[in-house]
């Protein structure tokens, strides 16, 4: 199994510290959201993890070991880091032959990448011809060019389209289904939600959070529940006697913080109260990550403002 | 990771860039179109004066073709430090010593096979248009020259690629390095002596005199061109191997 480990890890420039003592695993099998805010640290992880960076202190591993030590690494490691990358004036085709001679990966795989990334019909123009989403393609056939068992995406649907963006989520569920280990950074909440299976957040540099996205939302938010009725008056009478409080949502719909549709439920059932709807609300990705990061801002001592490096 | 397989890789980049092949292919274009040019017009001329030196003469236009060559070896480097590519690289090839090494291998062979071309073109080119002037490889000196001619183009390319990784940039490298070819010379006309004469374009085309004046001899010229060129190479080594990406 390879999965990707995080120990303790440091890494300042100059007197900021952009990654602050660090510690997460990411398992194979699932796409784990990397969030965080642009400046969190993110990319400087992802660098240090790919050997790029000097850590301050601590290790980051592969499978167990540095990445550097692996002798072929574009076979166990794909990394999308910045889709500018590519020298504008080369062909994508010949950008990803570079990569794959350097890693003796066959250069019939190449074309595979290309047909795979939807950038087949387009490779043997100049890079810098492409739009980003064309770019971002063309770092995404890169990273899978080794076929390898662990994939790193830094904001990969960066300037794709809506197509694209589907394109990519099912290419990275499709991933993990088969067992590798998927890590896909990203400061969009709603876009996460729809791909990650666990998430590691960060603020300023350090770990918020290292969980399953479904506790994450719970752990992060409010239950609160949607109801429709024909007698608002009568289950407002129900409920505040049980301690609830009824709130008008507009459009004939109601809404009760705090509790559960089970609860409701029961108790408008006990009454006889007529209920048309009832549904709890799920809560966003996005409200439960602004939800601990406000808690984590008020807990916080002020530090100094952090730049992405 | 295999060595071979590296310097594979490295040979595709230099070859897919539309600039380093550029500026390889104008080393050999602007050197012996301008030795056609100069000597089919005022060679013989030339060639009649009292203080003409027939073989230092011969390779007048490397003034301009070592420019295309420094270019090569400043462009081939400097493409890695466009947008983050050297992190692509790096992380395709973690191994920086081997890296670099194979970069700096394939840009020094690719430098000295074309510069030996263009060298022995340049000489035997140029001589086609001096009738009674004209020497030929027989002269003392001449194969000496032309080899060494070959070795100085590409060791200005690689003095160039040092730099490049240092200053991380190509601009940079040809901001310094061509008004040091171009103008400098001009400026300290034939002065020998001084410290001038260790300058890595004066050292260097010490090679290219039939009977070379000042401390350094041909060969000595030469080899102090290489130390600048090593000393570029190591400096650059030393800042991919110790850098951030």
């Amino acid at each position: 199994m390879t999965s990707i480990d995080v120990q303790q890890l440091t890494k300042e420039y100059g007197t900021t510290r952009a990654v602050d003592d660090l510690t997460f695993s990411v398992r194979p099998g699932q796409v784990t959201g990397f969030l965080g805010p642009n400046g969190a640290g993110k990319s400087t992880t992802l660098r240090l993890v790919l050997g790029l960076d000097r850590p301050t202190s601590g290790t980051a591993t592969v499978g167990g070991r540095p990445y550097a030590a692996y002798d072929e690494p574009l076979r166990q490691v794909g990394a999308l880091l910045d889709a500018q990358a590519a020298h504008g004036s080369r062909t994508a085709r010949n950008h990803l032959l570079a990569l794959a001679a350097s890693n003796r990966v066959a250069a019939r795989r190449v074309d595979e990448v290309l047909e795979e990334t939807g950038l087949a019909a387009v490779a043997g123009r100049r890079v810098k011809t492409y739009s980003l989403g064309m770019r971002q393609r063309l770092g995404i056939a890169a990273a899978l060019l080794g076929d390898p068992e662990v994939v790193l995406l830094d904001e990969p649907s960066n300037g794709l389209d809506p197509e694209g963006i589907i394109w990519i989520r099912e290419l990275m569920t499709g991933l993990a289904r088969e067992g590798r280990t998927v890590l896909v950074s990203s400061h969009l909440m709603n876009e996460t939600a729809t791909f990650a299976d666990h998430l590691v957040v960060l603020g300023r540099g350090r770990l918020l959070a290292d969980t399953p996205m479904r506790e994450f939302i719970a752990g992060h938010s409010r239950p609160r529940v949607r109801a429709r009725t024909t007698d608002p008056a009568r289950l407002r009478t129900v409920l505040a006697r049980a301690g609830h409080e009824l709130a008008e949502a507009g459009d004939g719909r109601w809404t009760v913080d705090g509790v559960r549709a089970e609860e409701i439920g029961r108790l408008a059932a006990r009454e006889g109260v007529p209920i048309l709807e009832l549904v709890d609300e799920e809560a966003s990705l996005e409200e439960a990550y602004l939800a601990l990061t406000a808690a984590e801002t008020e807990f916080s001592a002020p530090s100094t403002p952090l730049q992405e490096a | 990771m295999s060595t071979s397989a590296v310097l594979r890789s490295e040979w595709i980049k230099v070859k897919s860039l539309r600039g380093s092949v550029g500026s390889l292919v104008a080393v050999f274009v602007a050197t012996v179109a301008i030795t056609v040019l100069v000597f089919a017009t005022v060679g013989r001329a030339e060639a009649d004066n009292a203080d003409a030196e027939p073989l230092f003469d011969a390779f007048y236009a490397f003034n301009f073709g070592q420019v295309a060559a420094i270019s090569f070896g400043a462009t081939a480097v400097s493409s890695e430090y466009v947008n983050g590519a050297l992190r692509v690289s790096l992380a395709a090839v973690p191994r920086r010593g081997l890296f670099f090494g194979a970069k700096t291998a394939v840009l020094g062979a690719a430098a000295l096979l074309v510069g030996l071309v263009t060298s022995f073109t340049t000489f035997l080119g140029g001589q086609a248009f001096l009738g009674d002037y004209a020497i030929g490889l027989g002269h003392p000196g001449a194969v000496r020259a032309c080899f060494g001619g070959g070795v100085y183009l590409a060791l200005m390319a690689l003095f160039a690629a040092g730099l490049a990784a240092v200053l991380r940039s190509g601009v940079a490298v040809l901001s310094v390095l061509i008004p040091f070819t171009l103008i400098v010379p001009f400026v300290l006309g034939d002065m020998a002596g001084g410290a001038a004469q260790f300058l890595p374009d004066r050292a260097g085309q010490q090679i290219l005199h039939e009977d070379p004046s000042g401390m350094l001899g041909p060969w000595t010229g030469l080899g102090v061109t290489a130390v600048w060129a090593g000393a570029a190479l190591a400096a650059g080594w030393w800042a991919v191997r110790r850098r951030d990406a």
